[in-house]
């Protein structure tokens, strides 16, 4: 059927388009402008009005990774003359670099936490989510909603006994805390999701499996694990972002050694003054790989943000 | 390589007998692996709430490790309960939730209406829209502090190219008239992509023939969109409202970057208060008092949403 | 309203949860409303039994 009623007309399709498109410009605006900040001059960034066209620099990026202190003439020419096109960079301003920042190592921080609860995360989440999907388990709705309300605490209301609990097994402000402590806030997550990629994965492969004398397990690794890649794939995505983009148990349990981007970044400051390129740059930094995964899952964003229950 | 060899004999063997090789039941492998997971959150989730619960009971403070802890009963929550300040944080939790909702229904639902138009190019336009939601919110918060600057903040030269305001008369977070706005604008603006795409697959799941029957009827469009559009959507609505809802009553990172409650405490939603008792004050007994308090409201919304949510499974 | 009744007389799941949940959301509207005192000091209570119902009812059968 080529014609149907239903089918918007070609006029309400434009008007549609327009409304839809004006607001996806409003709404990415801010985005490009932190991206645009980035790349601006401090004065650039805090000039009236503000700048649409600008010389790019990345200034801000070599502020964001240094720290950096201010000389007067006679000290600046004891130095000597920049070695390198970073710090002719910021001579230009009078600036010497006295050292790295500690954003690289927030950073680090953030990839080893966020990658080994994922890890960890879907380890866990797939058994369950197998188990909860293919077997009875006794009281399984009642363990399925205990799991997701865990999700849904507040997590400083959580963060009170758990700063009492880390601190007196030792585990305040490390690795291990957070990605311990990050895993069980995104398990009800991937636990959720993953029990509804393997529903959808029909029962008949592993029954067939396991006449041809493949054992539950077996059925498990070889015919359903693969079956459930993308599911995984995406599941792990979102608990990674999740525990990417986490500001309150990590403003709250970390202080210098396993800090986290997100408590860092606001507290970023120049040498005189708010550096807002170097804080643009270090969100850029930030934001930007959530930015390309969020394109890369829009199919499965749906099921993610809803914990599976949305399929489509 | 022992388990490999153990694989190829249970591989080889009928069915029954390699469960007997490798010892594992259906039942006990479906124990096996749920155990980790309810383990590690029984450990960093259940057992820190009973020790929430029972602090809640005392006057412990964190900061003073020698004081005597002693059990006092239900003072702090009759405490909590008849505090005025506290009620005035939940006032402006209240304020937060009811505008952010209702916004983002508005917004979100228009724009999953004229996205179900199926114009040419709207996957692209609706992944744009989506990039906000899964950013984090502190970051943003921190970013949007610069937008809201008086004089140099795109914000306030957006507002004051379109009414003509001096951009440099007026500051979002500074003024305590408008902080409340100026986080409810950051939220809906982070957040209506998520009502807008739980509202989409709402409409994307009525199906066609509906409307054609309505049509044959010669039910006016007017008439479709309230007794058709509106009633099959409104589960997927409830979703979303509910979700926000919980999500907003929690609300923390955004708005600590954003505002950090002030001016004076005029945006100091219930965690950031929270925090304040509990990590500033140092008052644990009474801080976990109204932890369990924020717990108990967090769980019945919760019940309620997972009905909800088995309510839109079932479609 | 026949049935709802009905369902509360015979421990029926559907209309419990029912009167759970207008509990909760009870609760919630009392802790939030900015008009009396009185009412905000009443609504952990009224909450804290929803939820409670809310767990029990739950296991009662369709």
């Amino acid at each position: 059927m080529s014609y149907s009623v239903t089918e918007p007309s070609q006029r309400q399709k434009w008007f549609a388009g327009i409304l839809v498109v004006g607001y996806a410009l409003i709404t990415i605006l801010p985005l490009v402008w932190i991206i645009a900040t980035s790349f601006k001059s401090p004065a650039d960034a805090i000039a009236y009005p503000p700048k649409t066209f600008f010389t790019p620099t990345v200034e801000g990026y070599v502020n964001v990774f240094t720290t950096r202190t201010r000389l007067t003439e006679e000290q600046l020419k004891a130095v000597g003359e920049p070695q390198t096109w970073y710090e002719r960079l910021v001579r230009k301003d009078g600036l010497v670099i006295s050292g790295p920042s500690r954003f690289a190592e927030r950073f680090t921080n953030s990839v080893i936490i966020g990658f080994g609860s994922t890890v960890l995360c879907i380890v866990l989440g797939t058994a369950a989510a197998y188990a909860f999907s293919r077997f009875k388990v006794p009281l399984k709705d009642d363990l399925l909603f205990f799991i997701l309300s865990t999700r849904m605490m507040p997590p400083i209301a959580v963060a009170i006994p758990i700063f009492l609990m880390f601190r007196s097994l030792g585990l305040n402000d490390t690795h291990a805390g957070m990605i311990l402590l990050y895993t069980a806030v995104n398990l009800s997550l991937s636990v959720w999701l993953l029990k509804g990629f393997i529903d959808e994965i029909p029962v008949e492969y592993e029954e067939a499996a396991l006449i041809d004398g493949y054992t539950r397990f077996q059925a498990f690794y070889k015919v359903v694990l693969p079956q459930a890649a993308t599911g995984i794939a995406s599941t792990a995505i979102f608990c990674l972002i999740f525990a990417w983009n986490e500001y309150a148990f990590a403003v709250l349990l970390t202080s210098g050694n396993a800090q986290t981007a997100p408590p860092f970044i606001p507290t970023i400051i120049g040498v005189s003054g708010q550096d807002w390129p170097a804080v643009a740059a270090g969100a850029t930094l930030f934001l930007v790989p959530v930015m390309v995964f969020t394109i890369l899952l829009r199919k499965h964003l749906l099921r993610g943000i809803t914990f599976g229950a949305v399929r489509k | 390589m022992l388990k490999s060899t153990v694989d190829r004999v249970a591989g080889a063997t009928p069915h029954a007998l390699a469960k007997r090789v490798r010892g594992l039941s259906d039942r006990s492998l479906a124990w096996l692996f749920v155990a980790p997971s309810i383990v590690l959150l029984l450990a960093v989730n259940i057992f820190p709430l009973i020790w929430t619960v029972r602090l809640s009971f005392t006057n412990f403070r964190v900061n003073r490790p020698n004081a005597e802890v002693q059990f006092i009963g239900l003072k702090n929550y009759l405490s909590i309960l008849s505090d005025k300040d506290i009620w005035l944080t939940m006032q402006a939790t209240a304020h937060f939730l009811i505008w952010t909702i209702v916004l983002q229904v508005l917004i979100g639902f228009s724009l999953a209406y004229l996205i179900n138009k199926k114009f040419r190019g709207n996957d692209l336009w609706t992944t744009i829209i989506v990039l906000p939601m899964m950013l984090s919110p502190a970051v943003v918060g921190n970013f949007w502090t610069f937008l809201y600057q008086p004089q140099i903040g795109l914000f306030n030269y957006a507002v004051g190219f379109l009414t003509g305001a001096d951009p440099s008369s007026f500051s979002m977070i500074g003024d305590v008239s408008l902080a409340p706005w100026a986080i409810i604008i950051v939220d809906t603006w982070m957040w209506t992509p998520f009502v807008m795409l739980i509202c989409l697959a709402g409409l994307r799941s009525i199906p066609s023939s509906i409307y054609e029957a309505a049509e044959c009827d010669r039910a006016s469009k007017w008439r479709q969109f309230w007794t058709i559009t509106i009633p099959l959507v409104l589960p997927f609505l409830m979703l979303a409202v509910l979700f926000r809802g919980i999500e907003n009553f929690k609300m923390f990172d955004l708005v600590v970057q954003l505002t950090g409650g002030g001016p004076g405490s005029i945006t100091e939603l219930t965690s950031i208060n929270l925090k304040r008792e509990a990590f500033e004050k140092w008052r644990t007994g009474y801080a976990s008092a109204y932890a369990v308090i924020l717990f108990v409201t967090v769980f019945g919304l919760a019940s309620i949403y997972v009905k909800a949510l088995n309510k839109v499974k079932q479609r | 309203m026949t049935r709802f009744f009905n369902g509360l007389l015979h421990l029926r799941r559907g209309a419990w949860e029912m009167l759970a949940s207008a509990l909760i959301a009870a609760g919630v509207f009392m802790l939030m409303q900015p008009f009396a005192l009185a009412l905000y000091s009443w609504s952990f209570v009224i909450t804290l039994l929803g939820t409670v119902m809310f767990i029990i009812v739950s296991h009662f059968p369709e």
